[in-house]
């Protein structure tokens, strides 16, 4: 009944079956849905992006540093959220880095994409280096003989060892969508605005209302359960 | 530039999806500050019991402005804003609050509403402390019993306030029964409630709108509301952020919200706002004879 | 030209060419003052036993790697001194099969494709990544390159469902999409039955007659013979022997390398 606030309204066909007072009107479970997935979809795609480009050039180039760099992705991975958190607020708040810049980041969903890419990057680094260095040779070596640049080579390479990627990237977007610590801290849990699945968790339980707090970790481990099945899906077409 | 129109800026499409779902633009409002955002950092306590989520309407539906309402406790609010990553504050420690003021980020503080803390206990009360009038006294019980106490431990106005009584009954609490949960107050109120035996303090507003989830805690030491000691008493204050600190922050907007909030029409909806059929806050912004002390921190004396 | 003269060059204006080469890796030299060339239209055999440097010179040949002294020369041009961009389109005159047939995961049409594919500009790759519909029309140039190895009905099925020799004879069929001037084989039937081994030889005649250049290196003496027009004859990273096949098989010079082609050279 009450509802932080929000209209207890629409509670019907969603709400009626699970015998849970469910807070939140309609629009509200799926601004919240909504959120999760945009923040921890877009932090994922563009993690992706860059850890592969990173596993691409520290698996096949010799550099000094390179195992530091390796290092330093293995320790990512174990990475606190909060700590991950209080970092990014440090750099958005409006006396950090990007604050001072001008840029108005604390509590946005901007905010904590950058603190879900942290988070993200590491692991699918780290997943993407092994898979795309475990390539055989003999593959990148075809595709320069056949007059491959390096970027061709590198594609190859992407592409033979695309089923490990995916395996980095679910395993990213696990780790992201599931961490409560540093969205809350640069999130801020604003209701239709920064509030994502964890957060309402988070909230829920906090009131002592652990049955809705339940139905929305359902919801959460049912979302996380259809984005894997989409992606592996996605990975098993064969591509041409 | 205000944190919606960047929002707008790089959320693009689905900031103005978002914006049309949450936004209740039709209802009218002031145009010169329609579609802006205020940022409210405060305690667990007003947002858990949903008082915000009914004023905050209220307050669009008047303005057209968003208010982001970020629940955390009184110390983590006031740092928030410290920091000038809030435009105003809604908290509960008078203390903390003037020091907040006194370091110069705080302005045009006003009184704005009060409860109650509650000693809240197990139904078989193993301290003996049911029905005392002097909340210092069952402290001491407590100790004397070395029954569980569960603190909130986070620099919270509840855990303010819990440091203030220790203090006043000469007790410095430690030892096995004195648990420091670093939690909101929620959450305490549940790990009191699923630990045997377990005491804390509590505001009330929360404790009556979790109480139908609680199972074995009841009020076992009363606070002024119901005729208990005044050094339970929970006023709360609301703060706007110093512009001339933070030449970011939202001052006209807050300025507006703390209007809106001490006027008649927002102390009435206070006032009204029940759960369980109980009032849960009683304001004090409106009253015929002003509390011109209000306005600055305690012992603060004009330079002569 | 008079047979088994060790190490002398055959300059060929339009041939794929080392000259005075020494190659090695961790200061130990792998390859001591090869030259060697290979025209258009001919085969030329690489035989010699394992371990003595003829992966490595076709490396070299396929520009891999650039040799640690000495030149390797397209149509008379040293390759090592030309800009990327031109040694690309140099590499891009070249095929290669390898012992193995490193086949892209994928569908056989792809593989045959792939060369073809990394040749077109980038706007038309990126349009073809996208998911498209519907069938898909055959690419004359795969089916042609199928039919050279008569695997012309195998272009749907993925590679992971072919036999070795299946295989080899794609990744031969690979090489050749894009009309390279010149194909590099390097043990190419070692690992094959003799069926698919006879596929590859008529392939590789097939391809000597349309203008190919090819180098096969091979460790048997047997092939040479059926399809080299020239044989060179290694041993511990020197040419020891090179001539027309039929004179270095009959009447090899070198001492070795008749030990060699008598099978008494044992390694």
């Amino acid at each position: 009944m009450i509802g932080s606030g929000i209209p207890t309204t629409a509670c019907t066909g969603l709400c009626g079956p699970l015998f849970v007072e469910f807070p939140y009107g309609y629009e509200g479970i799926l601004n919240i849905i909504y959120v999760s997935l945009y923040v921890s979809l877009t932090a994922v795609a563009l993690s992706t992006v860059f850890s592969i480009t990173v596993a691409v050039l520290v698996g096949f180039n010799d550099f000094p540093g390179r195992g530091f760099v390796i290092a330093l992705i293995n320790t990512g991975m174990g990475l606190p959220s909060v700590v991950v958190g209080l970092v990014v607020l440090f750099a958005v708040s409006n006396q950090g880095p990007l604050g001072q810049a001008g840029f108005h980041l604390v509590f946005t969903r901007e905010a904590m994409i950058m603190s879900q890419f942290v988070l993200a990057t590491p692991v699918i680094t780290g997943i993407s280096l092994a898979a795309v260095t475990g390539v055989d040779d003999g593959i990148r070596d075809a595709a320069h003989a056949m007059g491959g640049r390096r970027l061709d080579v590198a594609l190859v390479t992407i592409r033979e060892a695309r089923y490990g990627i995916l395996t980095g990237v679910l395993a990213g977007l696990g780790r992201a969508i599931s961490e409560v610590g540093s969205v809350l801290i640069v999130g801020g849990n604003i209701e239709g605005q920064t509030r994502t699945l964890t957060t309402a968790i988070q909230l829920e339980a906090r009131q002592g209302r652990f049955e809705l707090a339940l139905v929305l970790g359902v919801v959460l481990v049912a979302l996380v359960l259809l984005i894997n099945g989409l992606l592996l899906k996605l990975g098993d077409r064969q591509i041409r | 530039m205000h944190r919606r129109q960047f929002i707008g800026l790089v959320g693009g499409s689905t900031a103005a999806v978002l914006a049309g779902c949450v936004g209740d633009s039709e209802t009218g409002g002031d145009a010169a500050i329609l579609d802006e955002t205020l940022t409210l950092t405060t305690t667990t306590s007003t947002y858990d019991t949903g008082l915000l989520g009914e004023v905050n309407g209220a307050f669009t539906d008047r303005f057209g402005a968003e208010v982001d309402a970020v629940a955390q406790g009184t110390g983590a609010a006031l740092e928030t804003a410290r920091r000038g990553d809030s435009d105003v504050v809604m908290v509960h420690a008078r203390g903390l609050e003037d020091e907040f003021m006194r370091e110069g980020y705080g302005v045009n503080r006003r009184d704005l509403m009060f409860n109650d803390f509650v000693v809240v206990g197990p139904d078989d009360d193993p301290a003996g402390i049911d029905g005392m009038n002097e909340v210092t006294d069952a402290f001491a019980a407590i100790a004397d019993a070395e029954a569980i106490f569960v603190s909130r431990g986070d620099n919270s106005g509840t855990h303010n306030k819990e440091l203030n009584i220790w203090e006043a009954a000469g007790i410095e609490p430690s030892g096995e029964w004195y648990r420091e949960a670093g939690s909101g107050m929620g959450e305490v109120l549940n790990q009191a409630d699923l630990e045997e035996g377990a005491h804390t303090l509590a505001d009330r507003g929360t404790f009556i709108s979790q109480r139908s989830e609680l199972e074995s805690l009841a009020i076992r030491v009363q606070g002024p509301i119901e005729g208990g000691p005044e050094l339970l008493a929970n006023p709360y204050g609301v703060i706007a952020v110093n512009p001339a600190v933070h030449d970011n922050v939202n001052y006209d907007l807050a300025m507006a919200y703390i209007g809106f909030i001490t006027s008649r029409d927002g102390q009435e909806l206070i006032r009204e706002y029940t759960v369980e059929g109980e009032q849960l806050f009683f304001p004090e912004a409106v009253a015929e004879i002003p509390n011109f002390q209000q306005y600055v921190p305690e012992d603060w004396k004009p330079e002569t | 030209m008079k047979g088994g003269v060790t190490n002398q060059a055959v300059t060929v204006a339009d041939g794929l060419a080392l000259s005075g080469v020494y190659h090695g890796f961790d200061d130990t030299d792998v390859l001591t003052d090869v030259s060697l060339a290979v025209g258009r239209e001919e085969v030329l055999a690489i035989i010699g036993p394992s371990g003595t440097g003829k992966t490595t010179l076709l490396g070299l040949l396929s520009l891999f790697d650039d040799p640690d002294e000495g030149t390797v020369e397209f149509g008379g041009e040293d390759v090592w001194s030309l800009s990327e961009r031109e040694r690309l389109n140099v590499r891009r005159q070249i095929g290669m099969v390898f012992q193995e047939p490193h086949l892209f995961d994928g569908s056989v049409r792809r593989n045959v494709r792939y060369p073809l594919d990394i040749r077109r500009p980038w706007a038309d790759r990126i349009r073809n990544w996208l998911p498209r519909f519907g069938h898909r029309s055959a690419n004359p140039v795969v089916t042609e390159q199928l039919e050279l190895v008569g695997l012309d009905d195998a272009a749907s099925r993925h590679v992971s469902s072919l036999s070795g020799g299946e295989a080899q004879r794609v990744a031969f069929a690979r090489a050749l999409s894009y009309d390279p001037e010149f194909l590099l084989l390097d043990e190419p039937t070692s690992d094959l039955d003799p069926r698919n081994t006879a596929v590859i030889e008529d392939a590789i005649e097939t391809a000597r007659s349309r203008g190919v250049g090819v180098v096969i290196a091979t460790h048997d003496m047997h092939q040479a013979e059926r399809v080299a027009d020239r044989t060179a004859v290694m041993l511990d990273g020197s040419i020891i022997e090179h001539g027309p096949t039929q004179q270095v098989f009959d009447d090899p010079t070198d001492r070795r390398a008749r030990k060699f082609i008598d099978g008494e050279l044992i390694y």
